[in-house]
């Protein structure tokens, strides 16, 4: 779809026409070209010396002497232990963070996901949109209690008695990735059991009935049928998942704060570019490796990120 | 602490057998013993496990094997309740039996756990066996008088055996140098408080009765809300801590034989109410957890927020507005002193005057097509520009975080949106369209993080002495020095455009001529901008600047430091990731227009751009209203973006940076909180929009 015209009408020629009805491709393939480039640059960069760095713009690859300017020196030092371990460190965490955050909502919204389909009980529709609108929730509005309750517990004062009631004992998960896991299952959960029932609700209605004339109750339809079908919204969810708390910041540097040993690579990355000076070569290299998983995962799978983007659009 | 862990250990331990047992009697139709053995074997053998990897470990290993095995427990938990509750339409005896083991189990093993009750062990044990006798009998005996007089003893015993051995001693212990204080337990019975308890417990039964249609006969329900009272009466109102075990019996005795009278008037229900306390019960299982964590970690946190954002830095005191009157009152978040310069500003009036023209001719040609007001791309287009242009100097004039955030918001969300859907519009059915999809998704994949940094190194702006290594700032100052050598270099970029210019025009006359005014109208309006490149390479355009001795040097721009318009340079990464994501979606819509309907407005004589905004936009309509909200709620939020580049400073703070430095550099939880609630309100109506959406989905 093109907005010029693609008829060939009278009187400009076949020539002109063909040159007009190029020009879309050729739009098309610049903006391709401009929204690569700042990706590209980094990559090249990230290949290149120090001085070469400072010297020249990435670009100045093509006249330079390979030999001189080009090194893998930069991977190697990113990679190596610094004070806090070495950006492998910080690859590791991120998936210690990213796994479990990705698993766990998983297992808890399947459950959910298939209750608020096809088990009928009373209030079943507001509570199921009660807990889908929660989805656009900041997560700004959990972060302060969030890290509250893992630094310190959860107690409540009663009113009358003055009594003080620990709900949620001190663990001291403040500072670990278990607080970032938790924290990213709450948030996710939403999206999760929205994205799930969707596909789940639509999974045609004989399967169920013959299954329950069979004799299979709710939690064999669940494990011998539904988990089975929903492969596909299963891993598109997962991929998103995995992305979202591979790539999150926030809350990865709000619960695990001081420990800089616990950090993910995002925020290791960040803490670096905050350094401003010395080892800003290094900061090509380590921002490209903070992204190599990701982008091997997007271009991998991408077609279940694509179901997950188009089905999730909603979430906040 | 440690009684609520070793309270869940307990827990897992039953819940653990009570699944192994279970499982193995769902599994086959037949029980066989070494099957029996092998699941209360493995269930015991869990539960220990559990127990050794809370005790033994020191502190810091005690969390992280507490948490595997809390996982891998409430795996168990949650197979051991789904298995439990299958036995209830065919085996009910032995559903029963479990239900009463595992019932006065837990009860026991709180007490065990808040340290409430002496020989904590023996006591368990003992009332987990009157519990799993009593349920067992309750599911076979039928005989009602039979029934009433078991479900009474059960309880009674039980409560007795509770109040027998309750301690009268507060236990102070201490965690990490804080304080923890067991109640003492035994309760100091008002006795005619009690009686208003019980009183009260039994009229709201019976209104409940009453509203529920008189389904089930009276005495159950008043006995159910008399025993809540008498629960009420017994152990929450009393002070507890103060009196003597006559009380403790009195109060434990009373409620557990409520209890049981309750449980032993309701007759076995048949096979089809077994059935359906089996599908209600799993609709809880299978939600509990999920909703479980949503309230934990959303819904109980949000009302926390609320409630801090009334008190001060430490969440001690009550402060009414305070803080959010620091919020709107600071002039570094909220700041309209610049108003007036809004009407001094060259870009709002160029603006305004994009915009009159723009919404001048469509209403023109609203005129000639019988609409009251018709947008094409050129004139919709137009006025859509000039808004922008507007809106940057109300932005530009108007500083403080929250305009700020507003900037962002009308700015990622406009050109994030118009620019997926031309680039949709261009790859629909072009040359290597996958690929050019595939490229432009990518930055999707990138954290917020990594593309701050990608893009700090697009901005790079170095001493004006050395050769400039940031991509922009090489073309800016390469522009620069182009403009002003007047060199071969001038002369062959002038002239280029120039000519590029003239063969444009031509175009447009002749597509004009031939009737093609679309065609006329796009080369002309694409010829204007070369003209004017000449003209301003002539002028002098590009990083450079005069001194005042007439010296010319070169000049870079400092995107993250000149304010206000690095805001936008800024905006621009985010635009650069959430452009994939409005194309990729937007291609799935345009590709989901049904064919024949763009083919039948063609036959009618449609041209494409005709088509595209009569028929293909209406079409995608719904998908622009979810992707807008959808920016609209993420660009609110940005952090990562500006934490990285910026860190606020210069003029970009955005109001989930200045929330989280408030609340986590200044630990000032009143104000961060304040801050946090000024977002969530803001996100408000977009909540209400999708909530909206839902509902008509669903129905």
């Amino acid at each position: 779809m093109t907005t010029l015209s693609t008829t060939g009408g009278p009187g400009l020629g076949k020539r002109t026409y063909a040159f007009l009805r190029s020009i879309p491709t050729w739009v098309l393939w610049m903006l391709v070209l401009l929204w690569t480039i700042p990706s590209l640059g980094l990559l090249v960069n990230s290949f290149r010396t120090r001085n070469a760095q400072r010297a020249s713009g990435w670009w100045a690859v093509v006249v330079e002497n390979p030999s001189e300017t080009l090194t893998l020196d930069n991977y190697v030092d990113i990679l190596a232990a610094g004070a806090q371990g070495g950006l492998w460190r910080a690859l590791l965490n991120s998936l210690a963070i990213a796994l479990p955050a990705t698993v766990i909502p998983i297992a808890f919204a399947a459950f959910a996901a298939y209750a608020f389909a096809w088990i009928d009980f009373k209030g079943r529709e507001w509570l199921f949109i009660a807990t889908v609108s929660l989805l656009a929730i900041p997560a700004q509005m959990s972060l302060i209690p969030l890290l509250q309750l893992y630094s310190g517990g959860g107690h409540l004062t009663l009113p009358i008695l003055e009594k003080t009631v620990t709900l949620f004992p001190d663990l001291d998960l403040a500072g670990r990735h278990v607080s970032v896991w938790l924290t990213h299952t709450g948030f996710a959960l939403p999206f999760a059991i929205f994205l799930l029932h969707n596909y789940i609700s639509g999974l045609p209605k004989d399967i169920f009935e013959s299954a329950v004339i069979d004799g299979a109750d709710h939690f064999k339809i669940f494990w011998r049928l539904v988990i089975p079908l929903s492969v596909p919204v299963l891993a598109a969810f997962a991929i998103f998942q995995f992305l979202w708390t591979y790539n999150d910041y926030l809350i990865a540097v709000t619960m695990l704060g001081g420990a800089g040993q616990n950090f993910p690579a995002t925020a290791r990355i960040a803490a670096l570019a905050g350094e401003f000076g010395q080892a800003e070569h290094l900061l090509t290299a380590g921002a490209f490796l903070s992204t190599l998983l990701p982008i091997i995962v997007f271009f991998a799978l991408q077609r279940f990120f694509v179901t997950g983007i188009l089905a999730g659009s909603v979430k906040g | 602490m440690v009684g609520v862990v070793s309270v869940a250990v307990n827990l897992l331990m039953a819940l653990g057998m009570a699944g192994g047992a279970g499982l193995w009697i769902d599994r086959t139709g037949r029980p066989s013993r070494t099957r029996r053995v092998i699941a209360v074997v493995v269930g015991v053998a869990l539960g220990a496990l559990t127990w050794w990897g809370i005790t033994s470990v020191d502190k810091l290993e005690t969390t992280a094997t507490g948490v595997v095995v809390s996982i891998l427990a409430s795996g168990l938990i949650f197979i051991a309740a789904n298995k439990l509750f299958d036995l209830a339409p065919d085996r009910w005896a032995v559903f029963t039996t479990l239900v009463g083991a595992a019932g006065s189990f837990a009860v026991f093993a709180m007490l065990w756990g808040n340290r409430g009750i002496d020989d904590p062990a023996l006591r368990t044990v003992v009332a987990t066996a009157i519990g799993g006798v009593a349920g067992y009998l309750l599911g076979t005996v039928e005989r009602s008088g039979q029934r009433l007089a078991i479900g009474i003893g059960a309880g009674g015993v039980l409560g007795a055996l509770a109040a027998s051995g309750m301690r009268n001693v507060g236990l102070k212990f201490t965690v990490e140098q804080r304080e923890f204080v067991v109640w003492p337990i035994l309760p100091y019975i008002d006795y005619g408080v009690l009686a208003g308890a019980i009183l009260v417990g039994a009229v709201l039964g019976l209104l409940l009765w009453q509203a529920r249609g008189r389904r089930n006969p009276l005495a159950r329900s008043l006995l159910l809300g008399g025993t809540i009272g008498f629960f009420f009466g017994g152990w929450l109102l009393p002070s507890l801590g103060s009196a003597t075990k006559t009380d403790a019996f009195v109060a434990a005795v009373g409620v557990g034989v409520g209890i049981g009278a309750y449980l032993g008037l309701k007759p076995i229900p048949d096979h089809s109410a077994r059935g359906r306390i089996e599908v209600s019960a799993r609709a809880y299982i299978f939600l509990v957890p999920a909703l479980g964590f949503i309230a934990s970690t959303l819904i109980i946190p949000t009302l926390r927020t609320l409630f801090l954002s009334f008190h001060d830095a430490r969440g001690q005191e009550y402060v009414g507005f305070v803080n959010y009157g620091d919020v709107f009152g600071s002039p570094n978040i909220f700041n309209v002193d610049g108003w007036a310069g809004i009407f001094g500003s060259k870009l709002f009036w160029v603006g305004a005057v994009l915009l009159l023209i723009g919404v001048g001719v469509s209403v023109l040609m609203g005129r000639q097509s019988g609409y009251r007001i018709s947008f094409s791309p050129g004139s919709g287009g137009l006025a859509a520009l000039g808004a922008l242009l507007a809106l940057f100097a109300v932005f530009a004039a108007l500083r403080g975080t929250v305009f700020n955030n507003l900037w962002w918001v009308v700015t990622v969300t406009v050109i994030s949106t118009t620019a997926g859907l031309a680039i949709a519009v261009l790859a629909d059915r072009s040359k290597g369209e996958s690929v050019a999809k595939s490229l432009i998704f990518m930055p999707m994949a990138i954290s917020f993080v990594g593309a701050g940094v990608i893009w700090r190194f697009m901005y790079l702006a170095r001493d004006v002495s050395k050769p400039q290594t940031g991509v922009i700032n090489t073309f800016w100052v390469g522009l620069g020095n182009l403009s002003l050598s007047r060199g071969p270099g001038f002369w062959i970029a002038a002239l280029l455009s120039l000519a590029l210019a003239a063969l444009l025009v031509r175009l447009a006359i002749r597509a004009w001529r031939v009737g093609e005014r679309g065609v006329g109208a796009g080369a002309a309006v694409c010829a204007l901008p070369l003209v004017w490149f000449a003209y301003a390479l002539w002028r002098g355009v590009g990083g450079f600047e005069v001194r005042d001795n007439g010296d010319v040097v070169a000049s870079t721009i400092q995107f993250a430091q000149q304010a206000p318009f690095n805001n936008v340079w800024l905006m621009l990464v985010l635009i650069w990731i959430q452009t994939g994501f409005t194309m990729v979606i937007f291609s799935a819509a345009i590709k989901a227009v049904p064919s024949d309907l763009i083919e039948a407005a063609r036959v009618d004589g449609a041209s494409e751009a005709q088509a595209f905004w009569r028929v293909i936009i209406p079409q995608i309509a719904p998908t622009i209203g979810v992707v807008i909200t959808t920016l609209i709620v993420l660009v609110m939020k940005v952090f990562d973006i500006v934490k990285v580049m910026t860190n606020g400073n210069f003029g970009t703070q955005v109001i989930a940076n200045e929330m989280w430095q408030r609340a986590f550099t200044e630990l000032n939880f009143g104000l961060g909180s304040a801050l946090a609630v000024v977002l969530f309100i803001a996100v408000l109506p977009i909540l209400y929009v999708n909530i909206r959406r839902m509902q008509k989905a669903a129905s």
